[in-house]
């Protein structure tokens, strides 16, 4: 195991992954520094809790609390009270709720998102070859109910309920390697065992995302009377709750990761720092949730987290009315559906009249409108056109970068294909600054040279068979409005070398669905991985069947293991075994020398174009809310804002 | 009479089955599905949805079947059972979601009726009997600016105001206290509060349309020889007013009833969102934004059947006021 220089990290503020992930044996010794010394010293709770311990009707905050608490190092020690006030939408926002309080895996994220902290693990021990991770489980650990959490609950969530084939008919892909599903055992009370068959050094990172959050999902004593492993009447509770099959009743009771019924049942217990009171169900107004007595966390001070009492979601239907309700001060943090580069200058205006502060948002993504040309196009025609690197090349050499940054991006950017953000230990010069330059008598030389050199009427090139170099651009105008913008200049840049394009504005369940067909001609969508390339690689090869796409069917290749979709070429196929050897691979000079390869096979085949590195985007937080960081990541896979610990955020 | 009734109810059985069958048809009609929708939505927020859960929600939702055979598995389970399927969004039993929203909109949609009416009767009356006067041309001004103004435009503007200038809390039926509290004196006292604001937005339009179909009715009314005779016999103005040329206008208010029903579920949507106003409509759009087929389905159903309904009852009542109509 490898060790690193733990100053160096702990001083990397900026968000960026200066030092990713220095693996395993770095986040155990982060662990060392929640002792079990700070679990006497736990004395501050709530003044509520402290009213009903008196009254005798909650133990007191010691038996509420695990024997070695998580220790959060605080700014400010706060002070408890208020309430934090957040909007949602009326729709599919259910991730809303998540990204604030369902934060509570076995590990987490750093701030700067470069390193997996303990969090419901207290500390952990991997194997030398990446198959077996043990995790140590905090003694004395109690659920929202006052039930003690034990190895016991981590065993029945996965074994009994994600590789149950009722409830889950394939187990996440998240839990499973070389298709064989995780296998979970109790070591004692407190220690819990994951056993891979094959190398899974990725495991830890994978557990901090939100979708690794299925070991700490279920609660066995509350969701075990749903199932029928443990409850051979549960067929009355589906008839009596007036629904057709278990699975569905367990769904509604327990909810899963990210759906609605995760928020929609205030009688389940939770580790979670808020516990829903009023549930998120459909038509609901408003979603409350309160302060949880058995919360496991504390500041340096010994005081219980959370400090804030309760959490408050006003549903909104409409889009301006939240932002509304910013601009009045209605609401206390918040960034979800707000943070457009359009809404930034309002927002900015009536800054003292909301009494609130604007955050920065670090972008994870690499590019903010990336050009997928379908590679793999139906009609062969326009396959052989786009398959040609140099028609690519030329397209993008025939872009003004520099205008469309000035125009659309307020000159937040700069020229960019894809890859590692600049300042990422992974950043690749070629794969992400090549071809970024404007320079149309290049372009138009290498098209003529395609034998693209007949021309009609209008001044658009022809190909060899006669018909014009003409192709239609997918955008989802309601989700990327930007990218609408961008196309609209692209079409002049590219009219200038002849190149006549359509931008085809749809609705987004139409995008998907010509994607998955392989319909599209070409598509926009923002370049993620920018910041998370392990996590979100579908830009440096053919990854993922709905992302990438430059090559739909390539992916389903990959994903069903070459027994569906069509062969990639060489460097595709090199490249995804190169991925499966990072994923692989604990120690990590050997990951980044791995994926440095799969980046230069990437910048040398060069399938996407892009246009500028992916924007900073921004938050609203009221002015007395504290210990907020001024600047966070934005991802999903740090579900921001909920690894900068909501929890411990407090109003002056 | 009892005949006519029963007619109309038989025909509604074989009205309402095309009805369902169409209905479900025009839900399925866009590209994708509940779960593409889904995907898309949730991408919206750079999330990303597991594959393997992906495929299994099709499966699970039975989206992967042919289209007859989930509108067989519905529209049996409807007759056979009363039972309306599972939300795929909310994984709530359908029937639940949109009973527990009717009664607020039932307040709504009756407050505003009668505030409408009572804006529009008198109001029309009188620009009708003054006709081409002073207060005519105001009234008419005023009424076609109110048939002008979307009421999307009219509920965000005055919420701007209210927020910015008075910092007023304006959307939604009740402040944050009441929200979740049983029903009191003061949570009605809270609620009325509220309601002024939908009502007035949705009043106006109606109002505007209201006062301009009165005063035609009237004009048409007035000059005919039976107000001249009346009059003649020394009938006071507003006693003759009132009990004749009143009464034969008033059958355009009567045939508004056939639409009142469905305006009940589909009514005000857009007012209603800009208003996160805890009502049926925001329902109604969201359902089929995300293509909840189930959900829409039966939010179409019953309006169909409310139509249906509302129709038959304002053709009775037409009858009952005007002896002229018959229904043989």
């Amino acid at each position: 195991m490898n060790h690193f220089d733990k100053r160096n990290m702990l001083g990397a503020t900026a968000p960026d992954r200066r030092m990713i992930l220095k693996g395993l044996a770095g986040a155990a010794t982060a662990s060392v520094m929640m002792g079990p010394a700070f679990a006497q010293s736990a004395k501050g709770e709530a003044p509520d809790l402290a009213k009903a311990v008196a009254d005798g009707k909650l133990p007191k905050l010691a038996d509420r609390l695990p024997a070695s608490p998580m220790v959060v190092q605080v700014d400010k020690v706060g002070k408890y009270g208020g309430s934090m006030r957040r909007g949602l939408r009326g729709s599919a926002d259910h991730n809303g709720i998540l990204r604030l309080i369902g934060n509570q895996g076995l590990v987490r994220w750093n701030l700067a998102f470069t390193e997996v902290l303990p969090n419901v693990a207290e500390k952990w021990t991997v194997n030398d070859n990446s198959t077996e991770f043990t995790f140590f489980l905090r003694k004395g650990m109690k659920w929202s109910d006052g039930k003690p959490f034990t190895a016991d609950d981590v065993v029945f969530s996965i074994e009994d309920c994600v590789k149950n084939s009722d409830l889950y008919k394939s187990v996440p892909a998240l839990l499973s390697i070389a298709s064989k599903p995780v296998v979970v055992t109790k070591i004692d009370e407190t220690t819990v065992k994951f056993t891979f068959a094959g190398s899974y050094a990725l495991f830890l990172e994978m557990l901090a995302t939100p979708l690794g959050q299925h070991p700490t999902l279920f609660c066995k004593h509350y969701a075990s009377q749903f199932h029928p492993k443990y409850n051979p009447n549960v067929a009355d509770l589906v008839k009596a709750a007036n629904l057709s099959s278990w699975p569905d009743l367990f769904r509604a009771k327990n909810g899963d990761i990210e759906i609605p019924s995760r928020w929609s049942n205030p009688e389940k217990p939770v580790l979670d720092p808020w516990v829903i009171k009023e549930p998120y169900t459909g038509g609901a107004t408003r979603v409350v949730a309160e302060r949880n007595p058995y919360f496991w966390q504390v500041d340096q001070a010994g005081n219980q987290l959370p400090y804030v009492d309760r959490l408050s979601f006003s549903i909104s239907q409409d889009v301006e009315s939240l932002m509304l309700d910013v601009i009045s001060g209605k609401l206390d943090i918040q960034e979800r559906h707000i943070d457009t580069l359009q809404n930034k200058p309002t927002l900015a205006q009536n800054m003292q009249k909301g009494g609130y502060r604007l955050v920065e948002l670090v972008a994870s993504g690499s590019q903010q409108c990336q050009i997928y040309l379908n590679l793999t196009h139906k009609d062969p025609k326009i396959r052989e056109m786009f398959a040609n690197k140099e028609f690519r090349q030329a397209l993008s050499l025939g872009m003004n970068r520099k205008e469309i940054i000035d125009i659309v991006y307020l000159g937040q950017s700069e020229p960019y294909q894809a890859g590692p953000r600049p300042g990422h230990p992974w950043y690749h010069e070629k794969l992400g600054r090549q071809f970024t330059g404007h320079e149309p008598k290049q372009a138009n030389a290498i098209l003529d040279k395609l034998g693209y050199d007949k021309k009609d009427a209008q001044g658009f090139r022809l190909r060899p068979d006669g018909q014009k170099v003409f192709f239609s651009i997918d955008v989802i105008p309601t989700l990327y409005p930007d990218c609408v913008d961008c196309l609209e200049l692209i079409k002049r840049h590219w009219a200038e070398i002849g190149v006549d394009i359509k931008i085809n504005t749809i609705e987004r369940a139409l995008y998907y669905t010509r994607g998955d067909n392989n319909d599209h001609d070409a598509a926009v969508w923002p370049g993620p991985g920018g910041l998370d390339p392990m996590l979100d690689a579908r830009d440096y090869f053919a990854q993922h069947p709905q992302g990438t796409r430059y090559a739909v069917p390539w992916t389903q290749w990959y994903v069903s293991n070459g027994k569906d979709g069509q062969e990639p070429p060489e460097s595709q196929k090199r490249r995804m075994k190169l991925f499966d050897d990072a994923r692989a691979t604990a120690d990590l000079t050997k990951r980044a020398a791995i994926m440095k390869e799969l980046f230069d096979l990437g910048a040398d085949s060069f399938e996407t174009i892009g246009v500028c590195l992916a924007v900073n985007s921004f938050g609203i937080v009221k002015t007395n809310l504290q210990n907020v960081p001024q600047k966070y990541p934005s991802a999903w896979s740090w579900p921001n804002p909920g690894p900068a610990l909501p929890q411990q955020f407090f109003f002056s | 009479m009892l005949r006519f009734i029963a007619k109309r109810l038989l025909w509604m059985i074989p009205s309402l089955i095309v009805v369902s069958f169409l209905s479900f048809v025009l839900i399925q009609l866009p590209p994708g599905d509940y779960v593409t929708t889904y995907i898309a939505t949730l991408a919206a927020s750079n999330e990303v949805v597991d594959i393997n859960t992906a495929n299994e929600l099709r499966a699970r939702f039975g989206l992967d079947q042919p289209m007859i055979v989930q509108y067989w598995k519905w529209i049996t389970g409807i007759v056979l059972h009363g039972d309306f399927g599972l939300s795929f969004e909310w994984q709530q039993p359908v029937s639940e979601l949109i009973w527990e929203r009717m009664a607020l909109t039932l307040v709504l949609t009756f407050t505003t009726l009668l505030a409408t009416w009572a804006i529009a009767l008198p109001i029309g009356i009188f620009s009708a009997v003054q006709k081409y006067s002073v207060m005519d041309y105001v009234v008419t001004f005023l009424s076609f600016i109110g048939l002008a103004v979307p009421s999307f435009l009219l509920a965000l503007v005055l919420m701007y105001i209210a927020a910015v200038h008075f910092g007023q809390d304006v959307g939604g039926l009740f402040s944050d206290r009441f929200m979740n509290e049983p029903w009191s004196f003061d949570k009605i006292v809270d609620m009325l509060g509220h309601l002024w604001i939908p009502v007035i937005i949705l009043a106006v339009s109606g109002t505007a349309s209201l006062i301009r179909v009165m005063r035609a009715n009237l004009l048409d009314e007035l000059s005919k020889p039976y107000v001249t005779t009346a009059r003649a016999k020394g009938l006071s103005e507003f006693h003759l007013l009132m009990k004749y040329p009143v009464r034969i206008a008033l059958n355009p208010f009567i045939s508004t009833i056939a639409w009142l029903l469905p305006n009940l579920v589909s009514g005000s949507i857009i007012v209603a969102i800009v208003l996160s106003l805890p009502t049926a409509g925001p329902l109604l759009l969201q359902s089929l934004m995300s293509q909840d087929m189930y959900l829409a389905g039966a939010f179409v159903l019953l309006i169909c059947a409310l139509t249906l309904v509302g129709s038959l009852i304002s053709d009775i009542l037409l009858a009952l006021a005007d002896p002229r109509i018959r229904l043989e």
